[in-house]
């Protein structure tokens, strides 16, 4: 993997400016793995470096041949804390372990680091671009790939799919499935859809409903979320993404290590087929463009086999170069 | 007269060889892979017995043979098998698993030395039970899964899933010496279902909620601390280095035939430097002590006995490595050099912890 050997992370601070994290990585030669610095204030220092290291916990691979340094550009008053989730990011970032389009501001803080966990933030209007923990935002560390985090009572998890509109603001949308168990309770479980339209909520409930019909489980146990990204849209090709997301919060998937990236429709979810969508040439054009190292991109079968073959084969090709990977799924569910 | 009566038995207990009372030949092959049998016993039908002696050299006796162990040599019997078992290759999706039946094999002649021997050698102890054996198991495919060294992604292909078979496999084999017979995907929802497993953790949330409101004067309490005793996790850790150290550099020589000069030369350098660390192994200094008759802290101790889990855990990841480098296919050679070269660093950096008599870190070197 290639890591940079610096990187910047910045933070909205209590007074509306910026804090700047900077983080930079040197040969370790017996020094601490971690080493902060904050001007005038040590023990903040301190409990930067305490965050990065519990933040650690949750990573599957330690290196100890690197220290990262990292250095916040003023210091916060003492209470507040929500440069923390920025140096979080600014360390994950330096290893290589994050790497986001962009530069990146984000505010959260945690009392809970070593779960990966994020429970809040002092910023109370987040404006545009922030990426903001806690609560409605971002919950845990996993959740930057969607994944659900295995210590919640709420099981989450976020799919993406492409947006396109044919000009300059096509990008990946997310459909996020939050579920929680019923308990018994004799409620319906029609899915709740905040962000759409009644006509087209009732078309979400309709996939999920018939997505876990073909799946067997999941039927009248699950009280069920949804939310999107970017609600403006159109077309059903986000369908494909909805159900993995689904599956994947109701812990019924195996992972990908990224973000699962799918599009798709079907006229028979129940009996988990994925057929084709439109837009080929320019859905593959954009996710060549978007996918990350680690994400997995499921196509439908269809696509594999129309002209459009040549297609596919150069996309699987390049998206493997960068550590991505490539499936075309006739139907869901094991092998 | 109690209290003599107490004492002695006590006394008597103490002396008593710490073998398990029973050994029940029953159990081998359906809920125990290998016991550990008395001396003088038979060899059960079906079943081989594996005598260690305290240097980790092994020898294996068939069936309706008497063991008959020299001095230091432990013996345990062996059922090959076959053993199903249900693995979670991920935490969070508890209801997708896959259901592996294993074997172990019966010894390899080209091999000088049997995998799975070497495994009972220093991670055998009183026997090795399914179940435990079965987590084991899942740990080390976890966390292949987790560092990308193996892939299991939605919707797997069928080109997928044999590349993670095969990787599994030499897995398997490597790591702790039986051969994977089959491995299929299977729906664990029946048993272990997820809607069950988040009403509890939220009711206990809501409890701890609800303490937390009762009384606020107490601070959330601190991550709960797993059960660890630093005097066994300490020395079953040291153990397995010592033993497994060595095995492992002969099998990377073998199996990491270096492309040219500059990788022989990477190669040689990591070989001397895993020598080291297992010398450093074998000179390793009491975890009680800081100096001859010089009792340590408890806190210090306890820092110690994390230093040589997380070298065990290194070592787990040099016996993955070396998976994956027997697997070879079209995986360049050079990142895997890499990656020995992290792990490398990993055990130096924890064999050093362990040594260590204070937290010694360096804040600052000065220029």
């Amino acid at each position: 993997m290639s890591a940079p050997q610096e990187a910047v992370c910045r933070s909205v601070a209590f007074d509306g400016g910026l804090l700047t994290i900077t983080a930079t990585r040197r040969p370790r030669a017996g020094r601490a793995d971690v080493k902060c610095s904050v001007p005038g204030a040590p023990q903040l220092a301190e409990r930067m470096q305490q965050v990065v290291r519990l933040a650690r916990h949750t990573e599957a691979r330690f290196d100890s041949r690197d220290q990262v340094v990292l250095g916040l550009d003023r210091a916060p008053p003492g209470d507040w804390r929500d440069w923390e989730l920025a140096a979080v990011l600014a360390d994950r970032m330096v290893r290589g372990l994050y790497a986001p389009r962009g530069a990146v501001t984000a505010n959260g803080w945690s009392d809970a680091w070593h779960l990966g966990r994020i429970d809040g933030r002092a910023l109370l209007n987040v404006p545009a671009g922030v990426l903001a923990g806690g609560p409605g935002g971002l919950p845990h560390l996993g959740a930057l790939n969607g994944q659900p985090d295995p210590a919640a009572g709420v099981s989450s998890a976020r799919a993406w799919f492409p947006l396109h509109s044919g000009g300059e603001q096509d990008r990946l949308g997310w459909v996020e499935v939050s579920v929680r168990p019923l308990a018994g309770a004799h409620e319906e479980d029609v899915p709740a859809v905040p962000d759409l339209d009644p006509v087209r909520g009732a078309e979400v409930g309709a996939v999920l409903q018939a997505a876990r019909h073909f799946d067997g489980r999941g039927q009248g146990q699950w009280r069920t979320t949804v939310r999107f990204g970017e609600p403006r849209f159109q077309g059903d090709s986000y369908q494909f993404a909805l159900v993995m997301a689904d599956r994947i919060a109701r812990g019924r998937e195996f992972l990908a290590r990224g973000r699962v990236i799918a599009t798709g429709c079907s006229s028979a979810w129940h009996a988990g087929k994925v057929e084709a969508v439109d837009a080929l040439q320019a859905k593959c054009a954009l996710i060549a463009r978007e996918a990350a190292p680690g994400d997995r991109v499921l196509l439908p079968k269809e696509w594999e086999a129309g002209l459009q073959a040549g297609l596919i084969a150069g996309l699987r090709d390049e998206l493997r170069a960068r550590g991505a990977s490539l499936a075309c799924v006739e139907r869901i569910g094991i092998i | 007269m109690f209290g003599s009566l107490l004492k002695n038995s006590l006394r008597f207990s103490l002396h008593r060889p710490t073998r398990q009372p029973d050994f029940d030949a029953a159990r081998l092959g359906v809920t125990a892979l290998a016991l550990q049998a008395p001396n003088g016993s038979a060899v059960p039908p079906g079943c081989a017995a594996v005598l260690v002696d305290r240097n980790g050299r092994s020898r294996r006796l068939a069936a309706g043979g008497r063991i008959a162990a020299h001095e230091g040599e432990l013996a345990w019997c062996v059922h090959p098998g076959p053993y199903s078992c249900e693995l979670s290759p991920f935490a969070a999706a508890p209801e997708i698993g896959l259901r592996v039946s294993i074997a172990i094999d019966a010894s390899d002649p080209r091999a000088t030395h049997q995998r799975f021997d070497l495994f009972l050698a220093s991670e055998g102890g009183d026997g090795v039970e399914l179940a435990q054996f079965s987590a084991a198991m899942q740990t080390a495919l976890q966390r292949e899964l987790a560092q990308g060294n193996l892939d299991l992604p939605p919707c797997t292909t069928l080109e997928e899933w044999n590349a993670f078979r095969a990787g599994f496999n030499q897995l398997m084999y490597t790591r702790f010496g039986v051969m994977v017979d089959d491995c299929v995907p299977v729906d664990l929802g029946a048993a272990r279902d997820y809607a069950q497993v988040l009403e509890t953790r939220l009711a206990q949330q809501e409890q701890q909620q609800a303490a937390r409101v009762a009384r606020p004067d107490i601070a959330a309490p601190a991550a709960v601390q797993e059960a660890f005793i630093p005097a066994c996790e300490d020395a079953r850790a040291l153990r397995r280095l010592f033993l497994e150290l060595p095995c492992l550099m002969c099998a990377i020589r073998l199996a990491a035939l270096p492309a040219g000069q500059e990788q022989f030369r990477q190669q040689q350098e990591l070989l001397r430097r895993l020598d080291l660390v297992s010398l450093a192994v074998g000179t390793m200094p009491a975890l009680e002590l800081s100096a001859p008759n010089q009792p340590l802290a408890q806190q210090e101790q306890l820092r110690r006995a994390r230093h040589s889990r997380r070298a065990a855990a290194a070592l787990d990841e040099a016996w993955a490595l070396l998976a994956r480098i027997k697997t070879g296919g079209e995986i360049a050679l050079a990142p895997l050099f890499d990656e020995a070269e992290r792990i490398v660093a990993n055990l130096e950096h924890e064999t050093a912890g362990r040594r260590s008599v204070t937290l010694d870190e360096r804040e600052e070197v000065p220029a």
